[in-house]
């Protein structure tokens, strides 16, 4: 472990109270934790090694914590299953107690995955119709949603390209919204995969900035990325992904 | 309550983006009325030639016509569902609708509904066109009866769609068997010409599907052309489909996503 990097700046009013998506306090059972990964094993197919071979993780509240690897070790893997994508072969993972099986809805309340790459967004639509839309479905209730979409332009200073289209912006530019979907709903547990692909210096302050807040209400973050970057940021809790398991940085 | 409520707008926001992305291409509109422009046009010559006993005049032949493209156009919406899981999954965007509370099943019931309402617009300003260029005799008294007639069609036509983007979930193609379906429903349904015409064991066949029901109730009421069957019958069927079929189909599609969730297959395209 080391000490937390990321100063947790003294949170706006909205930040005390719980995400919009969460519809009330996050801490479910008693003890549980933000994020709980038990036993995980995924094997790709029955020829192949096991990606994820008894994976155990735990993230308390208000820490962050790093996950590297070299390429394909399995670290998407994890994360996908942390955030409900897919389903591993054995093995549980839970958020604040509650198991995506048991309450798909509520787990995805609590959770934001923001993947890999530069997919998932709609070319056609602008930033603010794209932010729109992505608070629907994270069913932002309505007395919020104005309030949440605008947050969420000022908050990863989107302003300038607000009326933008996806397909006319650059790499960097779908990277920063693509975070602040991710961030949008104000989730518990944030499951970030390589974040700060393409981002600029501002960008990764701003994305810095939203892993602060999640932090000052008790939220967890688990970063991953490849072995040997951002080693420059420290991390609650760091870990190596090695034939399936986790070993400390 | 309220969670109901927000569900409703999620509903609305996925009908509002396909709106919005279609409206984005500009020449769209404009070459789907041009189409229907010219598939009137055909039909209306086509008509001239057409010497079937039950066609009183060539006029009858032509609203028989026009009903069963218009019918086509709705049946092709409902088939647009897998094509569109399909670019929703090479776009990644599928894996945000299944992360996000609102869930990949309503999602994918929420994304037929653009096509659908879209399909029910063209369908009348098909007739439209037809009614004002061509001279199509429309039977005005019963013409109000049918748009709620085409809702319950809409609902019948739509396990379809949602049956054929559950493959897609599993197979990743989005027009797998869909466009030879709907070139087999559109002969045993009747859309272009009377299934009377068939052999009889096709006709048998045509009986066992909504599509004959659906074009033989809606060209009753549109252009008073006789019934195959009581309305009462035809109705029945449409129901009956809607209400069999539909949580059939969402039982289906659901299966079919824990079933790429469990494989991980859910993330390939």
């Amino acid at each position: 472990m080391s000490a937390r990097p990321l100063q947790v700046a003294e949170p706006e009013p909205w930040s005390r109270e719980p995400g919009p998506a969460a519809g009330g306090p996050a801490p479910a059972a008693e003890g549980a934790a933000p994020l709980c990964l038990r036993a995980l094993r995924k094997r790709w197919r029955k020829d192949l090694p096991l990606v994820l071979d008894d994976l155990d993780l735990t993230l308390e509240p208000g820490t962050t914590t790093w996950v590297g690897g070299r390429n394909g070790v399995g670290k998407t893997t994890m994360l996908r299953v942390a955030a409900g994508l897919i389903e591993p072969d054995s093995g549980s993972a839970e958020v604040w107690g509650i198991a995506a099986r048991e309450n798909r809805v509520r787990y995805q309340q609590l959770v934001s995955f923001l993947p890999a790459g530069d997919r998932g967004l709609y070319a056609r639509l602008t930033v603010t119709r794209q932010l729109e839309f992505w608070a629907r479905i994270a069913m932002v209730p309505r007395e919020r949603f104005h309030e949440t979409v605008q947050r969420a332009i000022s908050t990863f200073d989107l302003q300038e390209l607000a009326d933008r289209r996806v397909d006319r912006m650059s790499m960097g530019q779908r990277q920063r919204l693509r975070i602040a979907m991710t961030f949008l709903p104000d989730p518990e547990v944030v499951l970030l995969d390589e974040p700060l692909t393409s981002l600029d210096t501002e960008g990764t302050v701003l994305i810095q900035a939203a892993v602060a807040e999640v932090l000052a209400r008790d939220g967890a973050v688990l970063w991953c990325s490849p072995s040997g970057e951002h080693l420059d940021m420290s991390f609650d809790a760091r870990w190596m992904l090695e034939r399936g398991r986790l070993v400390a940085a | 309550m309220n969670d109901g409520l927000t569900a409703g707008h999620a509903f609305l926001a996925v009908m509002r983006r396909d709106l919005r992305i279609y409206l984005s291409y500009r020449t769209r509109l404009v070459s789907q009325v041009l189409t229907a422009l010219f598939s009137l046009t055909l039909f209306f010559y086509v008509s001239r030639l057409v010497h079937v006993s039950g066609f009183a005049s060539h006029g009858s032949y032509f609203g028989f016509v026009v009903v069963g493209i218009s019918l086509i156009g709705v049946l092709y919406s409902s088939f647009s569902i897998p094509e569109l899981v399909r670019q929703e999954l090479i776009a990644g965007t599928f894996d945000r609708l299944l992360l996000s509370p609102f869930g990949a099943i309503r999602s994918v019931i929420a994304m037929s509904l653009f096509p659908m309402m879209f399909s029910f617009a063209l369908a009348t300003l098909t007739l439209g066109l037809g009614y004002l260029i061509f001279g199509l005799q429309l039977h005005w008294a019963t013409v109000p009866l049918a748009i709620p007639v085409m809702l319950l069609v809409l609902l019948a036509f739509l396990p379809f769609g949602i049956l054929f983007a559950s493959l897609t979930v599993v197979v990743k193609q989005g027009s797998v068997g869909t466009n030879w379906v709907i070139a087999l429903l559109s002969i045993v349904g009747g859309l272009y010409f009377p299934v009377s015409l068939l052999p009889g064991w096709v006709q048998t066949t045509a009986k066992l599907q909504p599509f004959t029901a659906a074009t033989d109730l809606l060209r009753h009421l549109l252009v008073n052309s006789s019934l195959g069957q009581s309305p009462q019958t035809s109705l029945l069927k449409l129901v009956g489909f809607a209400v069999v079929l539909l949580p059939a189909s969402i039982y289906v599609l659901s299966r079919a996503i824990s079933f790429g969730q469990r494989r991980g297959t859910i993330i390939e395209y």
